[in-house]
């Protein structure tokens, strides 16, 4: 069981690395992005926060939902409308060692993600933060994605591949420019603001702005995501037992 | 010898219509059994039930004891199933240890590369094979777990003659060391030569159960072919007793018949413009379509 876990997890880490969606989408666009916003905005604040700083977070989750969202719902969307779950359920691998090694492998592919915008951050840019404040920040970033691994695991569920590929870059495109990942809320008009306030987005963003300003955990914006993360947790389950019920 | 896969009077309905119709079968273990059937006869549905992929709706299957879709039986099954495709971004090699992982007792790499002729593709990616190398990559991944009982479903299709070749030569050598092999073919000349037992299913049903040479000679069918000289019209044909099937391919005909003794004489008699005479028993090719025929005018 253990030892089938790990070579799951491997063989999925590898073929993650090995697309080349990912690293565009997930690796080279939030970087040159970070870049491009950095360079041009100047020394700004945010809410008291340097835009450095501020920006970095908000590259990192944009980074981290990208690669969970695309990954996850097409790689489920694939293996089974191309049978490949069928044949993994003759073998002994339990089905829940197969959907959780799916979601760990993308947990240690995004905490790579997340070292490689920090490392980024402090050595090219030169933000300077507390060891705290790095790892919190991080912390926050790594667990914080889970409702959008849920969202990919519920769009995994449609049937065709195409389909679930033009729906995730959709969603994760406008969920990311709505959520105030691009920009910052506080340049939108305010029907987007309270719209952004709703969205797991901006609370995924938020949680992380927070520890930057030194202000504790918002409590509202934990609750409206692990909301997201049952809801989407939920309908996809609902429906997978619906499609395997024959 | 040991029973490993008991079916009880299984029925499996999809929305009401039937697609396995009260299935009994029992199938010793180290047999070689291939189920063959036309087009819809419920031969893919059987063998899901059996893999436990499929719940029956009514009746009990057993494999080895237990439940299909228990651990234990999980851990000692393999198939090839159809209409699979390969996993992407991963090698030959990564995929087929990556299967290894899964079971308590795999075969080593090197034998399952061996078993499928897949030595010198094993860091290739396996999305490159081609559609035969393909199908042997899945052989290698069902035998993964050193399976006493194995499934092939239609494992020939997209396979070359070369491959075909290689593939029934590294099933025939595994038949021989106790496991048990259930398989479904297209070509009743493969089943024929490997297989020592034959289920025929018909609509859901079973409807004949023997070894090849049983089958063969159960259907009493016999077939009579010569070339049929200038003067011989097709109508002088019809009116013989005893004709089950007549075809004509150019000047060659093809009769069958229960009695070839019979027809013989009565052809000879009849002093009919006909040489190059040869009088055979049919192959498994002709068993099986006067089991279908018969199957479907009850």
């Amino acid at each position: 069981m253990m030892k089938s876990m790990i070579a799951q997890c491997k063989a999925e880490i590898l073929r993650t690395l090995r697309n080349r969606r990912f690293v565009v989408f997930s690796v080279v666009m939030p970087v040159m992005f970070y870049f491009i916003f950095t360079g041009t905005m100047g020394d700004i604040k945010v809410g008291g926060i340097d835009w450095k700083a501020y920006y970095l977070m908000s590259m990192t989750a944009f980074g981290v939902i990208g690669a969970s969202i695309n990954t996850l719902s097409v790689r489920f969307a694939q293996e089974r409308t191309q049978g490949w779950v069928r044949l993994i359920r003759i073998t002994p691998l339990p089905n829940s060692a197969y959907v959780l090694s799916k979601m760990l492998s993308q947990s240690i592919v995004n905490l790579g993600t997340i070292l490689l915008m920090f490392l980024i951050g402090h050595f090219a840019k030169g933000i300077d933060l507390s060891l705290g404040q790095w790892v919190a920040c991080g912390l926050w970033i790594w667990i914080g994605v889970l409702p959008f691994m849920a969202l990919g695991l519920l769009l995994g569920t449609l049937k065709s591949v195409e389909v679930v590929q033009v729906a995730a870059n959709i969603l994760y495109m406008s969920l990311s420019v709505l959520g105030g990942l691009w920009m910052p809320i506080t340049t939108m008009p305010k029907l987007m603001q309270t719209i952004a306030e709703y969205l797991p987005s901006y609370r995924f963003g938020q949680g992380a702005w927070n520890v930057l300003g030194g202000i504790g955990p918002d409590w509202t914006g934990i609750l409206i995501l692990a909301a997201y993360a049952l809801v989407f947790v939920i309908l996809s389950t609902y429906i997978l037992k619906r499609q395997e019920a024959v | 010898m040991q029973t490993v896969i008991t079916m009880d009077h299984v029925d499996k309905e999809y929305k009401g219509t039937p697609a396995v119709k009260d299935l009994s079968l029992t199938i010793q273990e180290g047999t070689v059994t291939a189920l063959l059937g036309p087009n819809g006869a419920g031969k893919t549905t059987t063998v899901s039930m059996l893999l436990g992929l499929q719940k029956p709706t009514r009746g009990q299957i057993r494999i080895l004891g237990g439940a299909p879709d228990q651990p234990q039986a999980r851990q000692s099954v393999g198939a090839m199933l159809q209409d699979i495709s390969v996993i992407d971004r991963l090698t030959v090699r990564e995929t087929i240890e990556l299967f290894r992982s899964y079971y308590a007792k795999p075969l080593a790499l090197s034998s399952l590369l061996a078993m499928a002729g897949l030595e010198k593709e094993q860091n290739k990616f396996a999305t490159s094979l081609s559609g035969g190398q393909k199908r042997r990559l899945d052989f290698a991944l069902a035998m993964a777990g050193d399976p006493k009982i194995l499934y092939l479903d239609e494992p020939t299709v997209g396979m070359d003659v070369g491959s075909r070749q290689l593939f029934w030569e590294s099933v025939r050598a595994m038949a021989g060391k106790g496991r048990t092999i259930i398989l479904t073919t297209h070509y009743l000349d493969e089943a024929d030569s490997i297989a020592d037992r034959i289920v025929v299913i018909n609509q859901g049903k079973l409807i004949a159960d023997g070894t090849p040479a049983q089958i063969k000679s159960a259907q009493g069918r016999r077939v009579i072919t010569f070339t049929a000289g200038e003067r011989l019209k097709p109508d002088a044909l019809s009116g013989i007793p005893g004709i089950l099937e007549t075809v004509w391919s150019g000047r060659k005909v093809k009769l069958s018949s229960p009695d070839t003794d019979q027809l013989i004489r009565t052809l000879l008699s009849r002093d009919l413009d006909i040489r190059d005479i040869e009088i055979s028993a049919g192959g498994l090719e002709d068993a099986f379509q006067t089991l279908i025929q018969g199957d479907a005018s009850l």
